[in-house]
């Protein structure tokens, strides 16, 4: 499709302004020469007319929640309830200015402080902070804690450890605290090997990054014994908090051994990922590792909310602000809607939802563990390399079916998963667009064995098929150029 | 239950088909030792009408903002925001939509992107351009952390006119990884550049500027690129008003080598702090050490235009500990606001938007010249300025709260030496009889 740019005509306007009242004043005056642009910023020249149907085409050629089952792993697609989206827009929060007096803000201050209540409620920490902007955002906070936490006790400790499943947030956070990444390998049932935790759990060692349940969907059953393993050593351990949504209530990760948690509101706790952001990674602690908290916190002295400074141990500000606000406030919408019992059900919903589809499929895609799992399943289209068709050729075919993908080659570690594809329904598709979906993944499996090429060739009815990624690589082509450069 | 489809009876039966008698069984691995055994003590469930209700309450225990004007910037600013960009962030497919990893039905958000990168290219001169980080004061501390890399040095000299909250993130980023920062003062609303020559050294990995600073002042850069240049050290520019890039000068042709701006005035609310929307802006030799996600345009099968995430080898999901950054999810629902503000807005209303704040704020800074209550500075500045009250800070304060206007910061706050130093920002949203009757308001003795 055309580019804004490729619209554009000299001296149309989608934009009116008022006539410079000022007019005694001379811009010379206002900015010195050398910082003034000699010519005006060559953007585009379009109507408004222009702009809302470019955009609205634009967003036509994406695929959104709304439009259909997105049963994407890890990523906890779920409904955004429109009225989140409402309460986030009203005047008195959007137009709530970061700097102002505590007294201007004592509504948002009161949601921040209420929503790490429920929080801290719902996974068993102690203290949250609610500035990290995203997943990763915060495992760099509970990365920098673990630092802060023992340089603080005069320990020099170099080592994290992370499982071959973790996401690839969680060796790349711990890089950015300067920790040398040590892998822990899973064992044949799906979870840490324990053997390997100990031998691997040392006094240089900072701890362990744990997701669980893990990228494979399966909660590891050995929690306590790891939980005992790192602790033993004077380690702490990390609860990456994607995957929360499937303990809802039933469980929670500070009753399970974990001294830090981060979690995605973005994924848990409903709030939309706008094509990638923006999301929030609240991080909650216990007790003893408080006071290495971003600042500012909120607290509350019974009448009046207030920043406050979390003092000389805290690892310092990670935004320019407070974090994302709006997001925390979609969230602390959503807990009020489902309160405990919907939680639960939530997490109970999520669950039955995955198991069925692993029962449903794996005869056709075989499971890369092959036991109940937790919120999601993980199958591998590994029998269908000898047809000549990849997961990838799987995935796409979906598309001609109206399906989002699912997750896929994530997890991927050796010699368990490969070629994995990771679904997760959630709690939100109801059973009839779930089967929908095994049909699909079924007839699938027979036109790979009737006609491979229908599949090889797929998507067929989307607005592109397949690009050519290495052309976008070797030849990056990352602004829009005009052909004739020198205007 | 709210939001989940399947009946308890459907539940039921498709326990069943998996095999198992009750829910129970599929969560056997969780141990009963941690297990939940009571109610999680927490509000709800409520119903619709009561959670507006509630919601609505608090909002309420807000100051009534719509009304109350900012005379406040600092880094978050209220400029008028288009209806068209909320019509359009609020289409489903772009809000509920995830990462365009599956291009295929994605096109609208990476072609967005690529957009975007295109107009911060043609606002700051520079090749390539990551449209979406998590704000200005992480992108500043992924520049940093990219100049380290770049230069293998890990002497950092920043201005100390850089936005105090960006200091403070580049603190906690770099805290970890052995680099010695140094400060610049500042003379009146500049950085003072006189001592720069001695701090450079043959370790400086960049010098780290903010223009307009955080005084509002507009920083010669072009004067200290060279000397910069000189020691092999690296510019970064530093950028918390990017309305700025409609009158000022390209980075790119002030020297600039890295561009870390915050776009949060292109098109975003100011949602008491975020989400708003960083991004860095470089030339095409230093890309490979760029963090986070960029576009690039391709061709599909059919020889179609085509637009995919590109440049992947930088990413934590390829290279894990490896990679130039963790940043995985980003702010992308931001690239479209501003896509959408700087397309609408285009060639000539970004213009006409820079002018009309520059002077609005240069009006009420004279007008405050000739009242006997402030002390004015003489540098120059884009939409933001400092002055020395001689009225007490907390009468401002009182007199424009009473008549709806908040307060300007007090840059006490910030750098403690500077008491009654108040920082007023004056956008475009202000019209000549508001500051007129600010004045009227200040103005006056009593
Ligand atoms: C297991 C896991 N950890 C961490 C992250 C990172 O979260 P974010 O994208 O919000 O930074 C993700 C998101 O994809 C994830 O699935």
């Amino acid at each position: 499709m055309k580019l804004i740019y490729e619209k554009s005509v000299e001296g149309r306007k989608g934009y009116f302004l008022r006539e410079d009242p000022y007019k005694e004043i001379s811009l010379k005056d206002c900015i010195p020469e050398y910082a003034l642009s000699r010519t005006k910023k060559e953007l585009p020249e379009v109507s408004e007319v222009d702009v809302v149907r470019h955009f609205t085409v634009l967003s036509k050629l994406n695929y959104g929640f709304d439009d259909g089952f997105y049963p994407l792993g890890s990523c906890t697609m779920k409904y955004n309830p429109k009225l989140n989206e409402h309460l986030a827009l009203l005047d008195n929060f959007i137009y709530a200015h970061p700097c102002v007096d505590e007294d201007f803000v004592q509504g948002s201050l009161q949601i921040i402080y209420e929503l790490n209540q429920y929080l801290s409620e719902i996974t068993g920490m102690d203290q949250f902070t609610l500035s990290p902007a995203a997943g990763a955002h915060g495992e760099l906070t509970g990365v920098l804690i673990m630092r802060k936490y023992f340089m603080d006790r005069g320990e020099l400790r170099h080592k994290m450890l992370i499982p071959d499943s973790a996401h690839g947030t969680n060796p790349a956070s711990a890089a950015m605290a300067d920790f040398n990444v040590v892998e822990v390998k899973s064992n044949k049932r799906g979870g840490i090997d324990l053997v390997e935790l100990h031998k691997l759990m040392d006094e240089d060692t900072v701890g362990l990054m744990l997701t669980n349940p893990n990228t494979v969907g399966l909660f590891d059953e050995n929690i306590e014994e790891i939980a005992k393993v790192v602790h033993s050593k004077g380690g702490l351990l990390y609860y990456d908090g994607a995957n929360l949504n499937a303990l809802l209530g039933i469980a929670r990760p500070g009753d399970a051994g974990f001294d830090i948690a981060h979690l995605n509101l973005h994924k848990t706790f409903s709030t939309p990922h706008g094509g990638g952001g923006p999301g929030a990674g609240p991080v909650g602690v216990k007790k003893h590792l408080v006071r290495y908290l971003p600042t500012p916190i909120v607290s509350y002295n019974g009448e009046k909310y207030f920043f406050e400074e979390v003092g000389e141990k805290s690892i310092g500000r990670l935004s320019a602000f407070f974090g994302n606000f709006s997001v925390l406030l979609k969230a602390y919408v959503w807990i009020l809607s489902m309160g405990d019992e919907g939680l639960k059900e939530t997490a109970k919903t999520s669950i039955i939802n995955a198991n069925y589809v692993m029962s449903k499929l794996k005869k056709f895609y075989k499971p890369v563990y092959d036991r109940f799992c937790m919120h999601e399943c993980v199958l591998t289209g590994r029998e269908y390399k000898k047809y000549g068709v990849k997961t990838l050729d799987i995935a796409k075919r979906l598309m001609d079916y109206g399906f989002h993908p699912p997750t896929i080659y994530f997890p991927h570690f050796e010699p368990y998963a490969e070629e994995t594809i990771m679904i997760e329904p959630t709690e939100s598709e109801s059973k009839e667009n779930i089967d929908l979906f095994i049909d699909t993944m079924i007839k699938i499996a027979e036109e790979i064995k009737a006609h491979p090429e229908i599949v090889k060739q797929a998507p067929h009815i989307t607005p592109i098929s397949r690009p050519d990624e290495v052309r976008a690589a070797r030849n990056p082509t990352l602004i829009f150029k005009e052909i004739n450069e020198n205007r | 239950m709210k939001y989940i489809p399947n009946t308890d009876n459907e539940k039921k039966g498709m326990l069943k088909e998996i095999g198992v008698s009750s829910f129970n069984e599929l969560i056997k691995d969780i141990p009963e030792n941690i297990r939940l055994k009571r109610a999680l003590s927490i509000p709800g469930p409520f119903d619709e009408e009561e959670i507006k209700e509630r919601v609505y309450l608090i909002a309420g225990k807000n100051v009534n903002f719509f009304s109350f004007k900012p005379l406040i910037g600092a880094g978050a600013y209220r400029h008028y925001i288009p209806e068209v960009i909320k019509a359009i962030v609020s289409r489903e497919e772009f809000y509920t939509s995830y990462t365009p990893y599956q291009p295929e039905i994605s096109q609208g958000n990476l072609q967005s992107m690529f957009e975007l990168q295109t107009h911060l290219a043609k606002l700051t001169g520079m090749d390539v351009v990551v449209p979406s980080l998590y704000d200005g004061a992480s992108a500043v501390a992924e520049a940093v952390l990219m100049a380290v890399r770049i230069t293998h040095k890990n002497r950092i000299i920043v201005s100390s006119l850089v936005h105090p909250h960006y200091r403070e993130v580049i603190t906690t980023y770099t805290e970890p990884h052995d680099i010695e920062i140094i400060e610049l003062p500042f003379d009146k609303g500049c950085t003072d550049f006189s001592d720069l020559k001695n701090q450079l050294n043959a370790n400086t990995a960049a010098v780290v500027v903010q223009s307009p600073n955080f005084f509002g002042g507009i920083e010669n850069i072009a004067a200290i690129a060279s000397e910069i240049h000189d020691t092999g050290a690296l510019l970064i520019h530093s950028i918390a008003e990017s309305i700025s890039l409609g009158l000022l000068t390209a980075p790119a042709d002030m020297g600039v080598d890295i561009v870390a701006g915050e776009s949060q005035s292109f098109g975003m609310d100011l949602n008491f702090g975020g989400p708003y929307n960083g991004y860095l802006a470089t030339k095409t030799r230093f890309l490979r050490q760029l963090p986070g996600r960029i576009a690039g345009e391709t061709v599909d099968k059919n020889g179609k235009r085509a637009f995919v995430m590109t440049m992947r080898a930088r990413e934590q999901d390829i290279r894990r500990e490896k990679a130039t950054s963790n940043i995985c999810s980003n702010h992308a629902l931001n690239i479209v606001a501003a896509n959408v503000y700087l397309s609408l807005l285009g060639k000539n209303g970004l213009y006409q938007v820079a002018l009309l704040n520059t002077k609005a704020a240069h009006y009420l800074k004279r007008k405050f010249a000739e009242t006997n209550n402030f002390e004015v500075f003489e540098y120059p500045f884009f939409n933001e300025f400092v002055v020395k009250s001689k009225i007490d800070i907390s009468e401002v304060k009182n007199r424009l709260s009473r008549k709806s206007f908040i307060p300007p910061l007090r840059v006490d706050r910030f750098y403690k030496k500077c008491e009654n130093y108040l920082l007023f920002t004056v956008t475009e949203i202000f019209k000549r009889e508001e500051l007129d009757k600010i004045i009227e308001i200040l103005g006056v003795s009593r």
